[in-house]
């Protein structure tokens, strides 16, 4: 069986947002931005002290690197209140000449979310809330329509919101997503799926299912399942011998990814390293040869 | 009319259209080229502004001195607790430039919330208090971990051009913002001004502060004419000390903006000096009430040198967090002075002369095994900021390091020259307090002590004189620094000549080991037979060891040779064998905060070998379970090529260095003098004893008595004694 969604393939990496050194995960943006890699991503948990306000550590790598994209994997909703959101990731991405993708998630960790002051939602609230702050998001960001942004939701509510900045290019809302309701709204309102195979309980294959939700629901909505791109956060060692699932050789990696791509439709892999070597071996020699795999199997 | 004593700023708040994004970023870094304290980057109220805080931050990544800040911040629009990680990641990220100001908008609803802001950004930066709930209308926080500690807090100003506005930032902000063009008229402009800063300072000093806790800042008309007196009377007659030129992020830097950077401002800054008594003006910080309601007695807190002021951190400090404990002991000085240049730490001991009454610690790299480079309620002078590590002189080997480095740095420095010094086995230990002492490190037999290496130190004394001494200026100084340093004054800088150090091979092996008495004496013997390029330590446990060596050598097969006998020992139940680099090993801990709580235990003996009744004591103590860490230490070899008379470090006979540590002094030593009746001498590294009786042991008598008498030369007051002091505590010294 295949999947193929029709999108370029990114790679990336997932970085710790510690504060401590305080420059230590811009250095590790800096060299995937150097490595060539597509994208670095940060985790986003505001209720923990030693790590950096995720928005500010973007906004100051964006400003120190030059090619790489770069998004929250994935922002706590309720600690971001969604038109603030949008503004920053649309400036952000009008400064950085349109390198900001936008990571969502529902919320969690609600104990850490309450005691910053935040909301404590149920996960059905949770998923209620993202759908109206995709809306208020989309909305500032519109600055083609008439009028104030309005969204008159149990959890926002906006009304008559002035729109813009508009970005510079149509950043991607990706969401983080495993349970089927939030898949059926990623299929719906979503840009981009962004699920980590260490949540996934069956390991890959779990996709297949996840997948279809988000297609039907696609389709549901009058969309394409191709509006949604596939991401993957993945984990992994490089060793000289091969081993299980991404413990091994580089070429190793790049079977097993290129696999995964052509199984499951996934576009973007998203390796968890904040170690340089791990970061530049990914980039150099896992990504070309996976792009090499993926593109043959796509011509033949 | 008042001034508050701060120095004059210029800034440029940018307004920032999103049309513009590249000429707004331009205009922000020609600013700061042009001179321009601050970079405002103001939240916009117009249709599709750039957002403020994204645009700081871009701003800051892209300038390297400027105060950035992000201006008319809305508090409604986003939780406080959150804006709090975002300011104190701008802060370390931009090497403590952040800022930032709220709108505090004469909307009720605005004042309220922005009130509440402060209150949380407040909370969230004082890592000393108890996780309090804060309840507000607008903002509250609910057991949120208050952090990180910074060296220094961001600044929290308030905009708002109303009497409202002017009262709450004098009752809570570091800073108040006032539009001038807002102010009724231009005419009447003098006495707003006045009616304003008097609703400040009046609401200043009702909740207990003093106004010159809040700066002033004003935002020139964007038709002001630019004349020198009225710049000049904002300051003298309004205490106006940052003067803000609003600027169209669209058009850039005008001709008229780049005039006021370039030409009026260093003119109005000088004519603001003149006009107001010498020494008015100064970047001392002031201290917020509430933190200064955290000084302890007998402090001259307002009278820490001028230069210093800056770098001093007080108990409510949030800096305070971080600089308090040890890494092993945990502490709470009145007051930590950390000069940034030798000329500051002269100026730190004289403080420190003034008193003689508080404990005074001395700290490089806060590693210290006894923890004496903090106290409670006394000072604390810390030279961590001298860290620099330079070459001197290639051929000759020799390198200039400052105290504040630490071993893991100078090994990264020395490794691609080929080169290592041997210091000790934890890259996180700071130069100053080793090098003043011994240092019994991996390449000891091989290459000898640390202190063997000093061909130069350079010292301030009790009296705050500068010497320099060496084998020939100050003889008997550079003697005594080598063991002893640290009762003769501060090392700001040491001399050292290093060795060259190719790949060495780092064993790691572990032993079952069923006889702790017998398995210590066949390790005595194995050492005893072993080439000095090995040195060997061993950590032994209740059925334990470890044993990590050293090889100076890159060959495999004298690697395995020297450690295949240790292998023979015991059954070996892991190994681990690698050729690296010296620095690798060094670098094998990440440096994190001092956290240290509580008082350390431990015990040190120097010991010629390992004798069947010092092992039996020694296993009867793992045995007892007292200790949670029993260590010896290889020594001889190079370091016994040394006389004795050399260095204060006379215990050269020594072949092994045994560490203990425990959690009960009482527990520890009902077993550890049964051991320490077979010593020869101690590491006063190694010890925590506060027993005078200690001292002896580490000095030989003959050491001691010439020890003494160059300390009543040198330090007659014996103002510095926080570690193994050779006069006793708080006497003056016997001449
Ligand atoms: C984990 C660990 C491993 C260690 N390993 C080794 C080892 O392998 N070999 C070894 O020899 N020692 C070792 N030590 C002991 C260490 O060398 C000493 O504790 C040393 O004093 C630490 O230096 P510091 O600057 O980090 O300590 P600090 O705590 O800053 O200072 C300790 C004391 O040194 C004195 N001092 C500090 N700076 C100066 C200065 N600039 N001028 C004059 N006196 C000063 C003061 O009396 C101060 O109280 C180790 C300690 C630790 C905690």
């Amino acid at each position: 069986m295949s999947t193929d969604y029709g999108h370029d393939l990114l790679f990336g990496t997932f970085v710790t947002p510690t504060n401590h050194p305080a420059h230590q995960a811009v250095e590790q943006a800096v060299v995937a931005d150097e490595a060539g890699l597509d994208l670095v991503t940060f985790q986003d948990h505001p209720y923990v002290a030693k790590f950096h306000d995720t928005w500010t550590l973007m906004a100051y790598a964006a400003a120190r690197t030059s090619r790489v994209r770069l998004a929250a994997n994935v922002h706590n909703l309720p600690l971001r209140p969604p038109a603030v959101l949008a503004r920053a990731a649309a400036s952000l991405d009008l400064l950085s000449g349109g390198r900001v993708e936008l990571g969502l998630g529902a919320g969690g960790f609600w104990d850490g979310v309450g005691a910053m002051g935040g909301p404590r939602r149920t996960p059905g609230e949770s998923i209620e809330a993202l759908d109206e702050a995709i809306q208020i998001i989309r909305g500032i960001w519109d600055t083609e329509s008439r009028g104030g942004v309005s969204v008159r939701g149990r959890h926002y509510d906006v009304h008559g919101a002035r729109r813009g900045p508009a970005p510079a290019h149509p950043i991607g809302i990706w969401v983080g997503a495993y349970k089927p309701r939030i898949l059926r709204l990623v299929g719906r309102a979503a840009d981009g799926w962004l699920p980590s195979l260490a949540y996934l309980q069956g390991g890959v294959s779990d996709l297949t299912e996840m997948n279809r939700r988000i297609d039907d629901a696609a389709e549901a909505a009058g969309r394409r399942p191709t509006d949604v791109r596939r991401l993957l956060n993945i984990g992994g060692r490089f060793a000289a011998q091969r081993g299980g699932f991404l413990q091994g050789p580089p070429a190793q990696w790049a079977e097993e990814l290129a696999e995964v791509a052509l199984t499951y439709g996934t576009s973007g892999f998203v390796l968890a390293s904040d170690d340089t070597t791990t970061t530049q071996t990914f980039a150099a020699e896992v990504a070309p040869a996976v792009r090499e795999l993926v593109a043959a199997a796509r011509a033949s | 009319m008042p001034s508050y004593g701060h120095t004059l700023r210029f800034g440029v708040e940018v307004r920032a259209p999103a049309a513009a994004p590249g000429v707004v970023v331009e205009a922000a870094v020609l600013a700061e080229q042009l001179g321009a304290d601050l970079v405002l980057l103001p939240e916009g109220e117009d249709e599709g502004g750039l957002d403020a805080w994204s645009l700081a931050t871009w701003t800051a990544g892209r300038t390297t001195t400027a105060h950035v800040g992000a201006t008319r911040l809305d508090p409604l629009a986003r939780p406080a607790s959150t804006l709090a990680r975002a300011a104190a990641s701008l802060q370390l990220l931009s090497g403590e430039r952040a800022l930032l100001s709220l709108a505090a908008g004469e909307d009720p609803r605005r004042l309220v919330a922005a009130e509440e802001t402060v209150a949380v950004l407040r909370a969230m930066q004082d890592t000393s208090q108890p996780r309090a709930p804060l309840r507000g209308t607008h903002q509250h926080l609910d057991g949120a971990e208050p952090g990180p500690a910074l060296d220094r807090e961001v600044p929290v100003w308030l905009h708002g051009s109303h009497e409202k506005a002017a009262a709450l930032a004098g009752r809570v902000a570091d800073g108040w913002m006032v539009d001038l063009a807002e102010l009724s008229d231009e005419r009447d402009q003098a006495q707003e001004l006045a009616r304003l800063t008097a609703a400040l300072d009046s609401a200043a000093t009702g909740a207990g502060r003093d106004p010159r806790e809040v700066r002033r800042a004003a935002v020139l008309r964007a038709d002001d004419p630019l004349d020198t007196d009225g710049l000049v009377a904002l300051a003298v007659d309004h205490g106006i000390s940052v003067l803000v030129l609003p600027v169209d992020g669209a058009a850039g830097l005008t001709a008229r903006d780049r005039y006021l950077l370039e030409r009026i401002a260093p003119t109005v800054r000088e004519r603001v000096e003149d006009a107001l008594p010498p020494g008015t003006l100064t970047d001392r910080p002031v201290r917020r009430a509430d933190v200064r309601a955290r000084r302890r007695p007998g402090i001259a807190y307002d009278e820490v040198p001028e230069s210093l002021a800056g770098a001093t951190v007080e108990p409510g400090d949030s800096a305070f967090a971080r600089v308090r404990s040890t890494y092993l002991r945990g502490g709470d000085p009145g007051l930590v002075l950390r000069p940034g240049t030798v000329g500051e730490v002269v100026e730190a001991v004289g403080f420190a002369r003034s008193h003689r009454h508080l404990p005074l610690g001395i700290r490089s790299g806060g590693h210290g095994i006894s923890g004496r480079s903090t106290n409670d309620g006394g000072l604390v002078i810390d030279v961590g900021r001298l860290d620099d590590i330079t070459v001197l002189d290639e051929a000759a080997r020799l390198v200039r390091i400052g105290p504040g480095a630490r071993w893991r740095d100078v090994a990264t420095a020395l490794q691609p020259h080929g080169w290592a010094l041997s210091s000790g086995d934890y890259g996180g230990v700071g130069v100053g307090g080793l090098a003043t002492a011994g240092g019994i490190g991996f390449l000891g037999r091989a290459h000898g002590l640390t202190i063997d290496h000093v061909r130069a130190v350079e010292m301030v004394l009790a009296d705050g004189s500068l010497v320099r001494a060496s084998a020939t200026e100050h003889p008997e100084l550079f003697w005594a620094v080598r063991g002893a340093g640290a009762n003769f004054g501060i090392a700001v800088a040491f001399e050292f000549q290093v060795d060259q150090v190719g790949d060495v091979g780092w064993a790691q092996l572990a032993f079952q080991v069923d006889d702790a008495a017998a398995y210590l004496q066949a390790f005595g013997r194995v050492v005893a037979a072993t080439p000095r390029r090995t040195t060997p330590f061993l950590i032994l446990s209740r059925g334990v060891a470890h044993v990590m060596a050293m090889v100076d050598s890159s060959d495999p097969d004298e690697i395995v040779a020297d450690l295949q006998p240790f292998a023979e020992i015991a059954p070996l139940v892991q190994q681990q064998v690698v050729v690296a680099p010296y620095a690798a090993v060094m670098n094998m801990f990440p440096e994190s905060p001092h956290a240290g709580r509580g008082e350390p235990v431990s015990r040190s003996v120097l010991v010629r070998e390992i004798t069947p009744a010092f092992a039996a004591a020694s296993a009867d103590l793992i045995a007892s379970g007292a200790a949670h860490w029993y260590q010896i230490r290889s020594v001889g070899g190079a370091v016994a090529d040394v006389p004795a008379d050399a260095t204060a470090f006379a215990h050269r006979d020594a072949g092994f260095s045994l560490t203990v540590m425990g959690a009960d002094a009482g527990r520890v030593d009902r077993w550890f003098d049964r051991v320490r009746a077979h010593a020869q001498g101690l590491y006063l590294s190694f010890e925590s004893d506060p027993d005078p009786a200690r001292v002896v042991e580490a000095f030989p008598p003959a050491t001691l008595e010439r020890l003494r008498r160059l300390k009543a030369e040198l330090d007659p007051d014996n103002l510095f004694r926080d570690n193994f002091p050779i006069v006793h505590h708080g006497t003056r010294s016997a001449s």
